[in-house]
């Protein structure tokens, strides 16, 4: 996945390496990050994907390998970086004494941004996160949501070229993820570059042109969404419940009708390419589903197939 | 100076309930020079013990002094925890332009400012009740600044290290509260056994009660400069290691 020299790479990392005393964090990764694209890493709890971040964000050294981010280097031109990115942090750290529009104020100071654009800036950074009617209540009150919203805002006060995103939605509502993956989705087509890590594959589909999936530190593939699918998954999927008296039955022949079969404790799942067909061969056999569902194969296959675990426990 | 926008940021969190905070300064030594000062002293009538001066004059100098320190400590303690670890506003500053040695100094700052506030009224209080009677006193605010500063640049290094907020009970009780009643603030250390002389001479409130007294109720001599410099290098050394400490501890 790496590019040419000379290339438009907004962030290079070569042997990007964490390690916190005994223990890696994130284990000799590579990877290029593209003006305009939304990146992603997807891994489980654990995997490396804020200590990546965080590198990236200036705000951890790196232990070894090499980093490049706009063409700078973090370790020397740290400030200089962090006048030009946006950080969205995985908890949220907004100013709890004071108030959603004076977050933003404040910040604006930090990055030097003169008030008479500072002032109609936040103005539109406020509507753009729909927090309009809150824009003179405390931070305390607010919902989950709200507060993402703003810790998005926060993060445009500089008009950032780039955009780090830890779990932008981890913890929200069906309703408010959807409303930061739509304003997520339109800094995109503003040309933001937006890096988001996540663990929920819906997030990366919706949002990254490209990922790498992480685990153990390490990044075990890449690619455009699509492409992971295609690369390590069948086009669908068969999930079925069964007594353990069926699951034993149908371990005997299983492998004649699909590609792979995964033995979850709760679970079977049987890759093929056709999942009604699969099932009507089942049942054919008078094998007797609990539950049988037939779906598009996901990247949380891909990452089951690839490490043998899921991805959120 | 990126360090004035984090003096800038807490002076905005701070002037919401300066009211309050002034009423405070001001009630807070009247109440201490009535009591203390007045009552007490006025059974006092022996002056020898305390150079010459009245006790009121010896006890009002050496709480200024001993206020500060106190304020100095405390707001190096859960005020700079809260931001570091609770509510996570240095993570947020850093992932500005903002470096760690900013954020040392804009608190180390906002403190000294924060204790201007404390030890310009007292010194007002002081003038009322007639503790001072050379325009050099007024040098006394800065001094008692200073070691306020001193103890609170160490106690910042301090708390950079800290998991949990369990130490403080035991840094309050068992050295604020000790230092506080044994550093020559209510009595002259000439009282204490040896030991207890020469432990108090190490600490630095000692260093800044004998400073600020020279100053407003005494002669001048020539171990200002030696109590002066104390203070200074202790300054020095904790901003050293408070600014290692908190990099340390924000930039992992
Ligand atoms: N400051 C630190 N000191 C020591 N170990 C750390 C530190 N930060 C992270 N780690 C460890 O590094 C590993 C990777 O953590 P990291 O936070 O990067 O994972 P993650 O992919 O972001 O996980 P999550 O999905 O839980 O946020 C973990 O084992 C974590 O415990
Ligand atoms: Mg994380």
């Amino acid at each position: 996945m790496s590019s040419p020299p000379g290339s438009d790479a907004l962030i290079e990392a070569r042997s990007l390496t964490k390690r916190f005393d005994q223990l890696m964090a994130v284990d000799s990764v590579d990877f290029d990050v593209r003006r305009g694209e939304a990146f992603g890493f997807l891994g489980p709890n654990g995997a490396g994907k804020t200590s990546t971040m965080r590198m990236i964000g200036c705000t951890s050294p790196l232990t070894a390998g090499s980093l490049r981010v706009i063409g700078m280097d973090p370790v020397t031109q740290s400030s200089e970086i962090k006048a030009r990115i946006g950080v969205v942090p995985q908890m949220d750290n907004l100013d709890i004494e004071l108030t959603v529009r004076e977050n933003l104020e404040m910040y604006a100071r930090y990055f030097d941004v003169p008030r008479d654009i500072a002032g109609p800036r936040i103005d539109e950074l406020i509507e753009f996160v729909q927090l309009t009617e809150k824009a003179k209540s405390k931070v305390e009150p607010l919902s989950g949501g709200m507060k993402r919203r703003l810790t998005i805002a926060r993060a445009l006060v500089n008009e950032p070229e780039l955009l780090l995103l830890d779990e932008p939605t981890t913890g929200l509502d069906p309703q408010a993820r959807h409303l930061v993956w739509d304003r997520l989705y339109r800094l995109k087509q503003r040309g933001v570059t937006l890096v988001i890590t996540t663990h929920y594959m819906d997030e990366a589909e919706q949002l990254c042109d490209r990922l790498v999936v992480m685990d153990n530190a390490k990044i075990v593939t890449e690619g455009s969404p699509r492409d992971l699918i295609a690369r390590h998954s069948t086009r669908e999927v068969l999930e079925l419940r069964l007594s353990d008296d069926e699951r034993g039955r149908l371990k005997e022949w299983v492998d004649g009708i699909s590609d792979r079969v995964e033995w979850l404790p709760d679970r079977v799942l049987l890759y093929t390419s056709s999942g009604d067909e699969a099932l009507a061969t089942i049942h054919e056999r008078g094998i007797e589903t609990e539950t049988a569902l037939v779906r598009r194969a996901s990247l949380e296959d891909v990452f089951l197939t690839i490490t043998g675990r899921s991805l959120v426990e | 100076m990126n360090a004035a926008k984090v003096v800038r940021r807490n002076v905005t969190v701070f002037w919401r309930a300066w009211r309050f905070s002034f009423f405070l300064s001001v009630l807070s030594p009247v109440m201490f020079l009535s009591a203390m000062g007045l009552g007490l002293g006025s059974m006092v009538s022996e002056t020898d013990a305390f150079g010459g001066v009245d006790y009121v004059d010896f006890f009002a100098t050496g709480m200024l002094a001993a206020t500060c320190m106190q304020a100095g400590v405390f707001n190096a303690t859960y005020p700079i925890m809260m931001k570091m670890m609770w509510q996570r506003n240095y993570e947020a500053m850093l992932a500005s332009p903002l470096e760690v040695r900013d954020i040392f100094l804009g608190e180390l700052a906002s403190i000294g400012l924060m204790l201007a506030q404390v030890a310009v009224p007292f010194a007002g209080v002081m003038a009322l009740f007639g503790v001072f009677d050379s325009p050099m006193a007024i040098l006394a605010i800065p001094v008692a600044v200073l070691l306020g500063l001193a103890c609170a640049s160490v106690i910042m290094a301090f708390t950079a290290t800290l998991q949990t907020d369990e130490a403080y009970t035991w840094l309050f009780r068992f050295v604020v509260t000790p230092l506080f009643l044994l550093s020559g603030t209510f009595f002259p250390i000439d009282e204490l056994p040896l030991w207890g002389k020469v432990v108090a001479q190490a600490t630095p409130l000692y260093h800044g009660v004998e400073l600020v007294r020279q100053l407003a109720i005494y002669e001048l001599e020539a171990s200002a400069l030696w109590h002066l410099g104390y203070l200074l290098v202790m300054l020095g050394i904790g901003t050293a290691l408070g600014m290692r400490n908190l990099e340390r501890r924000l930039v992992p």
